[in-house]
C-alpha cells in the first residue's frame, strides 16, 4: 500500500463522508417520522389509511432499495415528476426506512398491555394523554433495539446511492479505483470510513439494548 | 453493559489490525515483485551480452511472472477454446445487447472477427467504463474492446494493441440551450459524465470547478440527461454525436475537446503473446479494410457516410 | 407523451430475457441460503462454545458482517481477493461467496440463540439415557432449532434476492442489468422505455418477495 496515494485520497473520502451521513440523517429522520406518525395509524386503525399504509410496507419492504431509487430518479421523470439526487436519496432511504419503521414501532405499541391504557382511561386520563403519556414512552423502549438495528441497515444502504450519482463513500471508491486503479488503497479506505460511520452507532446500539434490558427485566 | 462495550471495542481493534495486516502483507508482497522484476530488468541490461547470464535473468524473469500473472497466455486460450472479451453492453451503437439478446455494434463486430481468427468461442464480460482496467490487471477478461480510449495513464496500467477508431472529447447538450463553450458553465449547472471515462479525467484536470454529475453505467447516465439532470453531457464525441443523430432536439455544441486520441483494444500488462497476435490481426484485416466494413455494418445508420474516414482507423495506423 | 414503454417489453426476447435475469438472481440467493444454512448451523454451535477466544472470533465476524454494507464486501471479494491472493473468482462464485459470509452469520447468531433457548433439562436427560456429544446436538436440538430457523431463513431469502440487484455492479447481467440494456437498445424507439422497464422491474421483484415473505409470516405464526 503507498502511504502518499492513501494521504491524497482522504479529503475525498471526508467529501463522501459528509454526503453520506448528511443525506443518511435527513433519510433517517424522514423514516423516523413516517415509522411513527404510521404506527400511530394502524395502531388506532384509521380506516383508509391503514390499507394504504399496509399495501406501502409490503409494497418497499419487497423490493430492493435500488430498484426504488431506479424508479424514482429515472422512470418517474419520464411522467414528469423530476427531483434531484440528493432529494431522491433522501426520499428512497425515507421510505424504504418508513416501512420498517412502522413494524418496528407498531410491534412496539402491540406489545403494551390493553389493560394498561383501560386502566389510565378509567382513571380520567384522555386517548392522547394515554398514547403520549403511557403507551409510546414503553412502546419506544420496547423498539429500540429494532430502531438501531433499521439505523443501521439504512446506513448501509447508502452504498446503493452511487447509481443516482450520489458522491457517496462508495461511489467514490469506484470513481477513484475507475480513474487510477489504486484498488488496494480505495477498499482499505472504504471499510475504514464505513468503520468510522458504523461502529460507533452498533456500539451505541448494544448500550441502548441493554439499557432497554435493565428498564424490563432490571436485570 | 460493561462487557459487551468491551467486546464491542475489541471487535474494532481486532478486525482493524486484521485488515491493516493483510492489507499490510500483500503490500509488502506487490513492493517485493516489483523490485525484484525492477531488478531483473536492470540485470539483463547490464549482461546482454553474456549469454549466460541473460539466460538466468530471463529465467527469474519468468519465475516472477509466473507467482504474478493473472493473464492468459494466446496458447493457453487456444486450448481453453473460449476467449473473454470485456464490452460494453449498454453503449449503442458500439457496444449492446440487442433485442434478441445477442451482443451487438462496432466493438462487438471486431471482437467476433477475433473470436473467428483464432477459432475459439467467445464469452462476452459485460463491463462498466470504471471496470476496464480492475478487469484486466485481475485476468477477468483476456482483452477489453470496449471502447477503450489509448491515454498515458491507461497505458502504465495496461497493454493497448494498435488503434482501430479516432476519437476526441465532445459536449453534448439540448437543442434549446446548447453548451457551445464550457466557460459558459456556471457554478450552478452540472455536467453529466460517466465515471472512468477520459471525459471525467479530462474535465477534473482541466476545469477542476465545473460540477461534474457521474454515473457508473452508460444506459443511467443517458436516461439522466434525458431526463434534464445536468445542462450537458461530456463523453467521447463519437458517442455525443451519436446521440445527437438518434436522438431529436439535442446538439453537439462542442464537437472536440481536447487531444485527437485513439481507441484501441488492451491486454493485460505483460501479455505479450495476446498484444502480438492481436497486432498482426489489426494490420492483416487492415488489407480487406476490415474496419471499413464494420463501420458500414454497424455505424452507417448512426452517423451515415460523412463519419466513415474520420472514425475509422484502418491496419493500426492512424494519422 | 408517448406510450410509457412496456411495449419495448413485447420485441424481440426482451421479456424472456427480464425473467433469466430475474432467475440469475433467485438462483444466487437459494445457492446462497442453502450453503448459509448449513454453515450456520455448524457456526451456531461454535458461538456456544466455552473457549473465549473462539466466542470472540465469532463476535468480530458477526459485527463486520453487521456494519460492512454487502457492496463493499462485493467489492472486496470480488477485485480484492485478485489483487491480494492472486486468485480470479469469477463474479457469480463471489457474489455466493459474500452472500454465505453475510447468511452465515445471520443463520448461526439465530441458531445460537435458539439452541440457548433450549432448556438445560433436555440435555441433561439425554446425557443420562447415555448419548454423546453428537447425538445429544444431532438428535434433539437440531430438530427444534430447524424448526425455527425455517421461517427465518425463508425471510433471509427474501432479503437475498433483494441484495442480489447489487450483483450488477460487478458485472453480473442479472435483470436491472438486462432492463438497462433493453433500454439503451430501445432508446430511439421508444424514449420512455424508461419508466415502463423500471416498473416492471419493480414489479417483478414484489411478486417474488411478496410470496416468500408472506410464507414465512405464516410459518412463524403457525409454529411460534
Amino acid at each position: 500500500m503507498d502511504l502518499n496515494v492513501l494521504k491524497s485520497y482522504i479529503p475525498l473520502y471526508n467529501e463522501a463522508l459528509l454526503l453520506t451521513v448528511k443525506i443518511g440523517f435527513i433519510g433517517i429522520l424522514t423514516a423516523f417520522a413516517i415509522g411513527l406518525s404510521g404506527a400511530w395509524a394502524i395502531y388506532f386503525k384509521i380506516p383508509v389509511v391503514k390499507k394504504v399504509l399496509t399495501i406501502y410496507i409490503e409494497l418497499f419492504r419487497n423490493t430492493p432499495l435500488l430498484v426504488q431509487l431506479f424508479f424514482i430518479y429515472f422512470a418517474l421523470p419520464k411522467l414528469g415528476l423530476k427531483i434531484s439526487a440528493e432529494l431522491c436519496g433522501i426520499l428512497g432511504l425515507g421510505l424504504i426506512g418508513g416501512a420498517y419503521m412502522i413494524e418496528t414501532f407498531r410491534s412496539g405499541l402491540e406489545s403494551i398491555d390493553k389493560v394498561q391504557s383501560e386502566s389510565a382511561l378509567s382513571l380520567g386520563m384522555t386517548e392522547g394523554q394515554v398514547f403520549f403519556d403511557i403507551i409510546l414512552p414503553q412502546a419506544f423502549s420496547v423498539s429500540m433495539p429494532g430502531i438501531m438495528a433499521n439505523v443501521i441497515f439504512l446506513l448501509k444502504e447508502t452504498s446503493v446511492f452511487s447509481t443516482i450519482s450520489l458522491m457517496d463513500l462508495m461511489f467514490t471508491a469506484k470513481d477513484l479505483i475507475g480513474m487510477y486503479a489504486k484498488t488496494i488503497e480505495c477498499l482499505f479506505l472504504l471499510v475504514v470510513y464505513y468503520l468510522i460511520m458504523l461502529l460507533p452507532v452498533s456500539i451505541l446500539g448494544s448500550i441502548i439494548e441493554r439499557r432497554v434490558r435493565y428498564a424490563e427485566f432490571g436485570d | 453493559m460493561k462487557k459487551n462495550l468491551l467486546t464491542k471495542m475489541g471487535t474494532l481493534v481486532i478486525s482493524g489490525a486484521l485488515i491493516a495486516s493483510s492489507l499490510a502483507g500483500c503490500g509488502a508482497k506487490a513492493d517485493s515483485s516489483d523490485s525484484a522484476s525492477a531488478e531483473t530488468t536492470i540485470t539483463e541490461e547490464e549482461t546482454a551480452t553474456a549469454d549466460a547470464a541473460e539466460e538466468t535473468s530471463e529465467a527469474t524473469e519468468d519465475a516472477t511472472e509466473d507467482t504474478a500473472k493473472v493473464y492468459r497466455t494466446l496458447d493457453e486460450i487456444k486450448e481453453s477454446g473460449t476467449i473473454n472479451i470485456g464490452v460494453f453492453s449498454d453503449k449503442s451503437p458500439f457496444g449492446y445487447v440487442d433485442e434478441n439478446g445477442e451482443y451487438a455494434g462496432y466493438d462487438v463486430y471486431f471482437a467476433e472477427k477475433i473470436g473467428e481468427d483464432l477459432g475459439v468461442d467467445i464469452n462476452y464480460v459485460s463491463t462498466e467504463a470504471a471496470n476496464r482496467i480492475e478487469y484486466l490487471q485481475t485476468g477477468k477478461v483476456d482483452i477489453i474492446l470496449a471502447n477503450f480510449t489509448v491515454t498515458e495513464e491507461r497505458a502504465q496500467e495496461v497493454d493497448f494493441a494498435l488503434p482501430y477508431m479516432n476519437v476526441a472529447l465532445g459536449v453534448v447538450s439540448p437543442s434549446d440551450k446548447v453548451v457551445e463553450s464550457l466557460d459558459d458553465v456556471t457554478a450552478d449547472d452540472q455536467i453529466i459524465v460517466i465515471s472512468g471515462t477520459t471525459a471525467e479525467t479530462y474535465l477534473e484536470k482541466n476545469y477542476p470547478d465545473i460540477k461534474l454529475q457521474k454515473y457508473d453505467a452508460y444506459a443511467e447516465a443517458k436516461t439522466a440527461f434525458e431526463n434534464g439532470n445536468g445542462v450537458a453531457w461530456a463523453n467521447d464525441n463519437t458517442e455525443v454525436i451519436a446521440f445527437s443523430l438518434e436522438n431529436e432536439g439535442y446538439t453537439v455544441g462542442i464537437p472536440s475537446l481536447g487531444d485527437a486520441d485513439t481507441i484501441a483494444p488492451a491486454v493485460t500488462k505483460g501479455n505479450e503473446t495476446l498484444l502480438t497476435w492481436l497486432n498482426d490481426e489489426i494490420e492483416t484485416i487492415g488489407n480487406d479494410n476490415f474496419f471499413h466494413k464494420d463501420y458500414e455494418a454497424t455505424l452507417l445508420d448512426t452517423y451515415g457516410a460523412d463519419y466513415e474516414n474520420t472514425l475509422v482507423v484502418e491496419g493500426g495506423k492512424a494519422e | 407523451m408517448q406510450s410509457l414503454g412496456i411495449d419495448v417489453l413485447f420485441k424481440g426476447t426482451n421479456m424472456i430475457r427480464l425473467l433469466k435475469g430475474l432467475w440469475v438472481s433467485v438462483e444466487i440467493s437459494l445457492i446462497s441460503v442453502a450453503i448459509s444454512i448449513v454453515l450456520g448451523l455448524i457456526v451456531g454451535v461454535l458461538m456456544t462454545a466455552k473457549n473465549r477466544i473462539i466466542r470472540l472470533f465469532f463476535r468480530v465476524y458477526l459485527e463486520i458482517v453487521r456494519i460492512m454494507p454487502q457492496m463493499v464486501l462485493l467489492f472486496i471479494v470480488y477485485f480484492g481477493t485478485t489483487r491480494v491472493f492472486g486468485m480470479n473468482i469469477s463474479a457469480e462464485l463471489s457474489a455466493i461467496i459474500v452472500f454465505v459470509f453475510w447468511g452465515t452469520a445471520e443463520m448461526g447468531d439465530l441458531v445460537r440463540g435458539s439452541i440457548k433457548s433450549i432448556p438445560r433439562i433436555q440435555y441433561d436427560s439425554a446425557y443420562a439415557l447415555g448419548m454423546d456429544k453428537f447425538q445429544v446436538h444431532f438428535f434433539i436440538i437440531f430438530p427444534q432449532t430447524i424448526r425455527r430457523l425455517i421461517p427465518l431463513s425463508i425471510n433471509l431469502v427474501t432479503r437475498m434476492v433483494k441484495t442480489t440487484s447489487l450483483v450488477m455492479m460487478i458485472g453480473i447481467v442479472e435483470v436491472l442489468k438486462v432492463a438497462q440494456q433493453i433500454i439503451e437498445a430501445n432508446r430511439k424507439a421508444s424514449p420512455n422505455a424508461a419508466f415502463g422497464i423500471f416498473a416492471v422491474v419493480f414489479l417483478l421483484y414484489f411478486l417474488v418477495c411478496w410470496p416468500i415473505s408472506r410464507f414465512a409470516v405464516k410459518l412463524e405464526k403457525r409454529w411460534a
